[in-house]
């Protein structure tokens, strides 16, 4: 008598099958009528950590992210989802810092065939995520790339045709 | 006023005559005794081509100093003269003591680094036969 009253109270899909043993697990998840059955309360979390996963996934290998290996913090393996449903298609060895490399302190303006790596054919200064070069380096190199430009090293756009000439250097003595 | 060092890049049309980039020169070194300013490097880069056409031309000769000066005017003065030579078609004054300052400043910070960088892997070795010694004894 109990028993048919709580499957009358319960929602109509997942009243047929159950019986009385599941319908507490019924009752809890009522506004989810489309779940089967009363693994309605494991399902619940399980999507969730399907949506983060499926989240991470469109953003890795979105645009502009794929070519930014080392740069993208999200580049890591993604969360619960992650081995499920997301194979990471795409290793990129992680770019270091040419500049960080040499121990370069100081980029010179005046060395337009180093500066002419870091810009794009046509003049533009390359983003950071394709070069791997880091933060700081980056900073000082955009303002190099400038002041070559100003003195006509380096294009302001167009293709680059000075910086391919190397640079004939004729040492004066020094005047007081 | 503290010292400062610039660096002046000028650009002279391909096709000016020996005196008048003597001329030039010349009013520069001028510009800068009058000063008292010290000339560190002089040095001429030659016929380059240019970026990007300038003033229709598409060569020029870079020549280039750097020049150490306690008064800021010279570099107004200097620029005033390179502006007012026909034979130049560009140049540029950029101040460089800061850069410097700066990178010195950074390898004096991976020197230091350096330095103590093999103090702390060696410590490591002496603890262990440290810790051998006092077990058998105790």
């Amino acid at each position: 008598m109990s028993e048919e009253q709580k499957q009358a109270q319960a929602p109509a899909p997942a009243a047929p099958r159950e019986g009385g043993d599941v319908a507490p697990a019924a009752a809890s998840a009522p506004s989810a009528p489309s779940a089967p059955s009363g693994q309605g309360g494991q399902g619940a979390p399980r999507r969730e950590g399907g949506h983060s996963g499926g989240g991470r996934r469109e953003g890795g290998p979105g645009g502009g992210r794929r070519e930014g290996g080392p740069g993208g913090p999200g580049g890591g393996p993604g969360g619960p989802g992650g081995p499920r449903r997301g194979k990471r298609q795409y290793f990129r060895k992680k770019k270091v810092c040419k500049f960080c490399v040499e121990k370069m302190d100081f980029i010179d303006y005046k060395r337009a065939d180093i500066l002419s790596q870091f810009v794009q054919e046509r003049g533009k200064i390359l983003p950071r995520r394709m070069t791997g070069v880091c933060s700081r380096h980056q900073r000082w190199l955009g303002v190099a790339i400038k002041r070559a430009r100003n003195i006509a090293l380096l294009p302001f756009a167009g293709s680059a045709a000075g910086t391919q000439a190397p640079r004939a250097v004729v040492t004066e003595a020094p005047k007081a | 006023m503290e010292e400062r060092l610039y660096d002046l890049v000028f650009i002279v049309r391909p096709a000016t005559p020996e005196e008048e980039i003597k001329k030039v020169l010349a009013s520069i070194e001028h510009a800068c005794a009058d000063r008292g300013a010290k000339i560190e490097k002089a040095e001429t880069w030659g016929t380059r081509k240019l970026a990007y056409k300038v003033m229709k031309h598409r060569e020029g000769i870079y020549f280039y100093q750097q020049v150490r000066t306690t008064h800021g005017e010279l570099v107004h003065e200097l620029e005033r003269r390179l502006g007012v030579q026909d034979s130049v078609i560009k140049y540029q004054t950029v101040r460089l003591d800061e850069d410097l300052k700066r990178q010195k400043k950074l390898v004096h910070k991976r020197e230091q680094r350096a330095a103590r960088r093999p103090r702390r892997t060696p410590p490591p070795p002496p603890p262990q036969p440290a810790a051998e010694q006092n077990s058998p004894a105790s």
